[in-house]
């Protein structure tokens, strides 16, 4: 498996879905090699076998200056070495099939499909269009482009990403399956469980601070939600390069003193934050899936969703709002804040729906994906 | 020799409109929230694919068959209003049936309510008063056999009906209340003395109503005469076959040949001598075989046959204790409008659109509701009652003024 992040040093949804994903396999008994750039510390003795190729710089998805031509050339150099140890160590393991995780390695999954003749697996997280605000790389796009009409099988996290491979990069539909991303329901506290120190309301943005994560609308409702209640707290968690303007922002909306940036948070005190949080929302303009709207789900903290999130396509135990519309989501986080019955039946029903949505679930259906090829 | 019991609800409901707080909600407060346009859309739609041709073909079958086919009906107020309000060729159509002698009606709350729940019966009686002059005024008939909503039944409503002056009441024939015993007979009912209760053959009911264009099912394609062979074949006095009047054309479109099952039906069914058509109200003469007790709600809704369709979770229980709670104030303000629309949101269905329930019966809710999840439909009750009591208020501050 070629991919990018690996817990602890991840910084997105990509690095969960490989962790789980791994671990799910090894349980079921399935080798997994994985290919990841090397970082500060060696990591060994893990499951899986972490195989660490060389060291990249920059974060890529931290902060969009990384995308630089320095960054697109050490990618590049990273995915030919990744592809010649592939080869090197296929002579002794015999792989029975390459899986890689969006752009960032798709190179070298072509490259080691050539040189190793086994089928190739691709799995789109996210593409260029819902990462960049502004305008797309073009050469990111390329590459996409070239990974969606070369692998034998392309995984989607959601529908609606199914629907954009065909509609943007005219992939083939009966190549393309969805397997949704899971969560492990029992690794998150549950809402009720634990103790608030604060009578203070918390509503809580969990997500890196770029345009397409919608931290604007976020403010926006907050500054609608404010006029009606007061005595809430906006929670914001999560780096980027949007985040000096969204404080500044907040100042201009007149609600800085009702806003907390807590910036990127480690994985230590993500559960305390969902579970303290009494409304969690994805305002996201462009989300293929969403996994922290299943963790909010495993903690019990009711979501409010937008309409173009691939999560919201798995579960009615949300509501659910079109990312433009701020009035409808501070209603909506009203509600949410001012019924107790209804937050706590939705969260309820919520904690027994994500347990629908276990790894060992998304684990079997990649294998079944596998199956079809080997 | 069981006689057949043809009975069709006839129900469309008043959906909400989204009512946000943020926005000026001054003005009419029908128009405010209720949604006008799509009620008048689906009511027109229903009645281009189920009412008017059904009504046809009742009226046909009726005068074809010379009186030996008879039908019984339950027509909602709500129904009645939107009949008149939207298209009153439809209201039309049932007087023709009504004028034939073959058609009998039942009563039931105006409103598809559930106010037999609330502690004071008052507003029961009221709503069951309100639909009795309706049925008089349209159809000329005084039933004698009454329907609760959704046939919703418990001894202690039993009771009640029964003291109203109803000779008979329909309720569902389910195993909980039945035991080993059989559908197809009258029974008695705990704590009442002549009140006789018609149970609901569900499976007979349910082969047409839900399975009849059901491919998974062993017996698809349900014909006439397999139908007909199977009443033939079953024992008792009669055999309650009850069910939405929106099954034919609109749960079941056209092209299932529901229609034509239909047309078929009589004529399949009058070729067998032990089998002949009859309405509640002669049926109701028939001497009952035992008792049925009922001390918890009893309903013909969802798996469980219970209230838990409107009150199994506790956002549909906070509502509907805030619509009861709300009667006192309605009777002081005791103003026409304030009244009419209380009670338009006391139909049923405002809270069979938040339940939460997950298994096969959530899709059956989900089919119907206006809204995306149970939640969002909360969150519009609520901001409907609460701006309803506003209004309340606000008459009442009036009052004490003057």
């Amino acid at each position: 498996m070629l991919g990018w992040e690996f817990p602890p040093f991840k910084s997105g949804g990509l690095g969960v879905h490989c962790y789980e994903l791994t671990s799910a396999f090894a349980r079921k008994g399935i080798e997994v090699d994985f290919y990841m750039p090397r970082t500060e510390f060696e990591m060994k003795g893990t499951t899986p076998r972490l195989i660490q190729v060389m060291p990249v710089h920059f974060g890529p998805y931290t902060a969009r200056e990384a995308y630089g031509s320095d960054f697109m050339s050490h990618v590049l150099q990273y995915n030919i070495k990744c592809a010649e140890e592939v080869e090197k160590n296929n002579r002794e393991k015999r792989y029975d099939l390459i899986h890689n995780h969006d752009w960032l390695t798709v190179r070298a999954a072509v490259l080691a499909k050539q040189k190793i003749k086994r089928p190739h697996v691709f799995t789109v997280h996210s593409t260029e269009y819902d990462r960049s605000g502004m305008g797309p790389n073009q050469q990111i796009l390329d590459i996409e482009r070239i990974g969606v009409h070369s692998a034998d099988r392309v995984i989607t996290v959601s529908h609606m990403m199914k629907k954009q491979l065909t509609d943007k990069f005219g992939a083939d539909c009966n190549r393309i399956r969805v397997v949704y991303n899971g969560v492990d329901p029992d690794k998150f506290k549950k809402k009720w469980e634990v103790r608030k120190y604060s009578k203070e309301k918390v509503v809580l943005f969990l997500g890196r601070m770029a345009e397409q994560k919608g931290p604007v609308q976020f403010l926006q409702a907050a500054q609608k939600v404010l006029s009606v209640v007061k005595n809430v707290r906006f929670v914001m968690a999560g780096g980027g390069d949007m985040l000096p303007y969204l404080i500044n922002y907040s100042i201009q909306l007149g609600i800085s003193d009702r806003v907390t940036f807590l910036g990127y948070l480690p994985e230590s005190q993500l559960q305390e934050a969902y579970a303290k949080s009494d409304v969690y929302v994805l305002p996201s303009v462009s989300e293929p899936f969403g996994i922290t709207a299943l963790e909010a789900m495993a903690s019990g903290t009711p979501i409010i969703l937008s309409k173009t999130s691939g999560v919201s396509e798995i579960t009615p135990h949300c509501l659910k709002v079109d990312f433009w519309d701020v009035n409808k989501m501070a209603e909506y986080i009203i509600a949410l804040l001012k019924y107790r019955v209804l937050n706590h039946t939705m969260g309820m029903n919520e904690v027994e729906d994500a347990r629908k949505f276990s790894w060992d679930r998304a684990a079997d259906e990649t294998l079944s994906v596998y199956r079809e090829l080997v | 020799m069981p006689s057949i019991c043809f009975y069709f609800q006839v129900h469309q409901p008043l959906r909400m409109r989204r009512l946000s707080i943020f926005e000026d909600n001054n003005g009419d407060a029908y128009k405010l929230y209720f949604n006008e346009k799509l009620n008048r859309e689906v009511f027109e739609k229903v009645a281009r694919k189920c009412y008017l041709p059904t009504n046809s073909i009742m009226l046909d079958l009726i005068n074809r068959f010379d009186g030996k086919f008879k039908i019984s009906y339950s027509l909602t107020g709500v129904f009645l209003d939107q009949c008149n309000e939207f298209n009153p060729k439809v209201l039309e159509s049932f007087e023709e049936l009504a004028k034939t002698g073959c058609v009998d009606f039942l009563d039931e709350t105006y409103d598809h309510s559930l106010c037999s729940l609330f502690q004071d019966k008052t507003e029961f009686k009221e709503q069951v008063a309100l639909h009795t002059k309706a049925l008089k005024k349209y159809f000329k008939c005084k039933p004698v056999v009454f329907r609760n909503t959704e046939a919703l039944f418990t001894n202690e409503i039993a009771k009640l009906v029964e003291e109203m002056g109803y000779k008979g009441m329909v309720t569902e024939g389910f195993e909980r209340i039945l035991g080993w015993r059989s559908p197809n007979y009258l029974y008695r009912v705990k704590g009442c003395s002549t009140l006789k209760a018609f149970l609901r053959n569900y499976r007979l009911s349910d082969d047409v109503a839900y399975r009849f264009s059901a491919r998974w099912w062993s017996e698809y394609p349900l014909t006439a005469d397999k139908y007909a062979a199977w009443l033939s074949r079953s024992e008792g006095q009669l055999l309650n076959i009850f069910m939405d009047y929106e099954t034919f054309g609109e749960h079941q479109w056209e092209d299932t040949g529901i229609f034509e099952f239909l047309k078929r039906m009589p004529e399949e069914i009058l070729k067998y001598n032990n089998l002949n058509f009859k309405t509640p109200s002669e049926l109701v003469a028939l001497e009952p075989v035992g008792e049925i007790d009922v001390p918890t709600p009893l309903s013909w809704a969802d798996m469980e046959r219970d209230a838990s369709a409107w009150l199994g979770n506790e956002m549909q229980r906070v509502c509907f204790r805030m619509l009861g709670g709300l009667e006192p104030m309605v009777r002081e303000a005791d103003d026409e409008q304030l009244t009419r629309i209380w009670r338009m949101l006391q139909n049923s269905d405002q809270l069979y659109y938040l339940c939460t329930k997950s298994w096969a019966d959530g899709d059956v809710h989900k089919y119907f509701s206006p809204f995306d999840t149970p939640y969002d439909g909360f969150i519009n009750f609520m901001n409907v009652l609460q701006d309803f009591r506003h209004r309340l208020k606000q008459k009442l501050k009036i009052e004490e003024r003057r």
